[in-house]
């Protein structure tokens, strides 16, 4: 028995590539047949392979007729009717928002030195000056089936076999490749390896040999040109993207069936260079020796390929979207490639040389500063020890945790393992992926949390309920009994895993004191069934609980009789506590990291745990961000969990701060009505016990050695970001530039006040340089000046005490006497006072 | 001679107050009474009042960008400048105005 329905397909753009794999993430759970078929044309797809979706095509508004047999036919229908109806459209649209594309900024010097230069978008950051080398691309896409039309008649037994050994063979190449790579690389190449024993992809190759008497690569090509036209027809730019991987190979299974010889790379780039190609295969990128790839200018736009991927994480500049590079640039040609704005110099002059020698010494001062930062031990300046630690999901970003300083995992999230696989991982699979974290975090420890869905995030492999409040649904822990086996396999392969490392088990959504004694009586089940298959595990792994529901919260004490930590998720925490989903932004409001109620919560459970010896971790957003970092000091946080990038950050602020000042922060912070009285007081806490002041001795250059306006830009713009007072410096300079566009801001007596307010700015802050030799303006007057007071402000900066400073300064400005003392100044120290002095 | 001020410009973090210092200063030594209001970045400092601008001879305005109530000078006589002249050459236009008016 089949159970059949009918719907008008539902989205403007039609049934492509992106809902197609919604459908199939829907579908693959569901052991029996669903077959949609397209009554306007009389196709058909394959619900589970979104090649076969896509190939229905279905447009907006066609009636489709859904088919589906197999155990449980009937419920599945109806959900998959609702799914058609409702959830595919809300995630169409919410993957339709876009995301904005960075786009070129060119430094003013290069425009006023007329140098020759192509623009992009800014793909992967750093700047690299290299000689060019033109990658002729390995075959011909567009012209190739010209070439391979042949009007022999083939034989189609003798075809498909060529196919299949082909297919074999690439398949052979990649495995091998899969032994030596590892991280994104590895990914990838598990990408290509799923594309080529695709089920569709085969089946279209083996119907174009059979029934259109195609040899077999006329076949392939034909087959990967429909596919890859479908992606590309796709609305997604990361869609598009990965047609490029189709292409990709499809180039290597016709050199395989002796078509055109892919000349691989390696074979011609003997130096190290920049590489220039229309677009780059990601297998011809990891066909390169390492480094010599210094950096890369693609015709092609894009972020998101997988090439680029691999790119930004070895850290190789590359610029995208660069129009003709292939014939506007030659092999051998010097070029300065300048991934942080998108822009490439061809053979500069010295003085954009110049420019550029200095922006790559601030680059690796830059670096430097945050190695340092990454380096320093999570701890106050005072000696209070709070672990820094990481959140991670997946093994390949451990080795990015501990380079930025991480001092050990603080949620390890499980579930992104059982995501788009259509069947569970095993007990043994999972203690190889935990074995494996466990030893590469080299006695740092490593919390493990458990699996933690609910009806919010579907997953292929197990079935749950559509609920209509899934985050007050059957979610975390709460599904373990039904799901025994999911629960019993990770626990079992966490104990036997903690055997190489420090690992700790975290079980997340508890909320009853009930729930942790059944959790600790299956732990003791799962450890006798070890004992009894004669595995060794750890008898005593450090366990502990999410603290996301108040409830945990107020009965701190009480849980801290069972459990040896506890880790506070602090959205779900805020989204429970202010009933207010995070996901809708008509209620955003209510996320209020500092809401007094919320303090007093949190310090409550943590006072209640520490009385009992228990330690308290926090491991939601919010750890990341550094204005907050006393915060959480002062509520006696033992470890902050966050997203490695922010690790360097919030150890620098960390290591600033005094404890105690800390928790006379949060003793008054609890006492406020409201989080907007909370914000107040955390800018009067950093204005008094931290604040930069708006100069310091490194914003000063007694002997500044530039030589143009755009050096003086420059070097402004390089010492506030070295001061962590700039964000992004490009953009910084580009707003000084516009400011100076609509009046030069020389004033006379060889002043000059650059200014400008721009979103890079973090905090008003002066910059003031004496230049060696004074430089011309480039001013109507065309005076030249030799002191430089710079002023820079945040972007919609509400009138606060520090930016009054500034008035105050520009009227100093005005006094002859106060220039002579800037000018005669003998340490930055001095300057430094005579602001103050001034600004006072 | 009584002589009122208006200092203006699109970022209103600097030239702004530079002006009005400037022409304060020059005034001073010229031995004229000035008021110049601000109109920046703090928003409106040390505001004319329509006494100050009904006993003013005249209006100067050293501004880049448009001034805000501008109503209040109907009828006065108006001398508009750069905010960079006032800075560079507050004397010039201090002397210019006291010529132009007569006195």
């Amino acid at each position: 028995m089949a159970v059949e329905f009918t719907f008008d397909f539902p989205l403007p753009l039609g049934l492509h590539a992106r809902p197609a794999a919604f459908i199939q993430e829907k579908c693959q759970a569901f052991p029996g047949d669903i077959v949609l078929k397209n009554l306007r044309n009389g196709r058909q797809g394959e619900a589970k392979s979104i090649l076969s979706l896509i190939t229905s095509d279905t447009q907006y508004r066609d009636l489709c007729q859904v088919v589906i047999s197999g155990e449980g036919e009937k419920e599945f229908a109806a959900s998959f009717k609702r799914f058609l109806l409702e959830d595919l459209k809300l995630k169409e649209e919410k993957a339709l928002e876009s995301v904005p594309v960075a786009s070129a900024i060119i430094p003013r010097l290069v425009l006023s030195e007329k140098e020759m230069y192509l623009t992009g978008q800014p793909a992967s950051s750093g700047i690299v000056s290299e000689k060019v080398f033109l990658l002729k691309a390995g075959f011909d896409w567009e012209n190739l089936l010209a070439e391979e039309v042949s009007h022999e008649p083939a034989s189609p037994q003798a075809e498909k076999k060529a196919f299949r050994q082909a297919s074999l063979k690439v398949q052979q190449e990649i495995q091998g490749l899969l032994k030596e790579k590892k991280g994104v690389e590895r990914n990838i190449l598990q990408t290509h390896l799923s594309i080529i024993t695709d089920q569709v992809f085969i089946d279209r190759v083996t119907a174009l040999i059979e029934k259109d008497r195609c040899q077999a690569r006329q076949a392939i090509y034909q087959a990967a040109r429909e596919f890859s036209q479908l992606l590309l027809g796709a609305k997604s730019q990361y869609l598009r993207e990965r047609a490029i991987d189709i292409q990709d190979i499809t180039g290597q299974l016709l050199e395989q069936l002796g078509g055109p010889k892919l000349i691989r790379p390696e074979a011609s780039l003997n130096q190290p260079a920049i590489v220039v190609a229309e677009d780059l295969f990601p297998s011809d990128f990891l066909s390169f020796k390492t480094g010599f790839i210094r950096g890369l200018i693609l015709e092609k736009a894009g972020q998101n390929s997988h090439t680029l991927i691999m790119v930004r994480s070895q850290a190789i500049p590359a610029v995208t979207g660069v129009d003709q590079a292939n014939r506007r640039l030659r092999s051998g040609e010097e070029v300065i490639l300048d991934g942080n704005r998108g822009v490439v110099i061809i053979s500069p002059g010295e003085n954009v040389r110049r420019y550029y020698k200095k922006e790559i010494e601030s680059e690796n001062l830059l670096l430097k500063r945050r190695q340092e930062q990454a380096s320093l031990p999570g701890m106050t300046a005072d000696g209070r020890k709070i672990e820094i630690a990481a959140n991670l999901g997946r093994p390949e970003e451990l080795e990015k945790a501990w380079r930025d300083g991480a001092e050990g995992v603080g949620i390890f999230r499980t579930e992104l393992l059982l995501y788009g696989k259509p069947v569970l991982p095993t007990e043994e699979e999972q203690y190889w992926l935990y074995k494996k974290i466990a030893e590469e975090a080299g006695g740092r420890p490593v919390i493990i949390r458990t699996f933690d869905i609910g009806g919010d995030k579907p997953i292929p492999s197990i079935s749950l309920p559509q609920e209509p409040n899934p985050f007050l649904g059957f979610r975390g822990i709460r599904i373990y009994q039904e799901n025994h086996e999911l629960f019993r396999h990770q626990v079992k392969a966490i104990l036997r895993a903690a055997l190489f490392g420090q690992l700790k088990i975290m079980f997340p959504m508890v909320s009853l004191l009930e729930e942790v004694r059944w959790l600790k009586e299956k732990m003791a089940e799962f450890s006798k069934e070890l004992q009894a298959e004669g595995l060794p595990f750890k008898e005593k792994i450090e366990t502990g609980i999410m603290l996301e529901v108040p409830s945990v919260a107020l009965l701190a004490d009480k849980f801290s009789e069972e459990v040896d930590f506890f880790s506070v998720g602090s959205n779900d925490l805020i989204q429970y506590f202010l009933a207010a989903d995070r996901s809708n932004p008509k209620v955003r409001y209510l996320n209020q990291p500092l809401n007094p109620a919320l303090l007093r919560l949190l310090k409550q459970a943590i006072d209640l745990a520490h009385a009992k010896g228990r330690w308290v971790g926090l491991c939601g957003e919010m750890a990341g961000d550094s204005s907050l970092t006393p915060v959480f000091a002062g509520l006696g946080f033992d470890e902050l969990s966050m997203s490695s990038a922010f690790i360097p950050e919030v150890k620098a602020v960390l290591s600033s701060l005094k404890i105690d000042d800390c928790r006379e922060l949060v003793a008054e912070a609890r006492e406020a009505a409201t989080a907007g009285e909370n914000e107040d007081l955390l800018q009067r806490f950093y204005q008094e016990h931290f604040s930069q002041e708006v100069i310091c001795p490194e914003l000063v250059g007694l002997q500044a050695e530039c030589r143009s306006k755009a050096e003086i830009m420059q070097e402004i713009a390089i010492r506030l970001q070295l001061s962590g007072r700039v964000d992004n410096r490009a953009m910084f300079e580009q707003a000084l530039w516009k400011r100076e566009d609509d009046v030069a801001t020389d004033i006379g007596f060889g002043l000059a006040i650059p200014h400008c307010q721009s979103e890079a700015v973090r905090t008003p802050s002066i910059v003031v340089l004496r230049l060696a030799q004074p430089v011309d303006w480039q001013s109507k007057e065309g005076l030249p000046v030799d002191l430089i007071v710079s002023l820079a402000i945040p972007a919609g900066e509400k009138i606060t005490q520090k930016l009054a400073l500034l008035p105050k300064l520009s009227r100093k400005l005005i006094h002859e006497d106060f220039r002579e003392a800037l000018r005669q100044a003998r340490a930055p120290a001095e300057i430094v006072s005579l602001i103050k002095e001034a600004t006072s | 001679m009584k002589l009122v001020a208006i200092t203006a410009c699109p970022t209103g973090i600097a030239h702004t107050y530079m002006a009005a210092e400037q022409l304060e200063r020059v005034a001073k030594k010229m031995g004229l009474s000035l008021k110049v209001e601000t109109q920046g970045a703090m928003g409106i400092e040390n505001e004319l009042k329509l006494d100050d601008i009904k006993e003013a001879a005249a209006v100067i305005l050293a501004v880049g960008i448009p001034v805000q109530k501008s109503e209040r000078f109907e009828g006065k006589k108006v001398f508009e400048f750069s905010v960079q002249e006032a800075i560079k050459n507050a004397d010039g236009i201090l002397q210019k105005v006291k010529e132009e008016i007569g006195s």
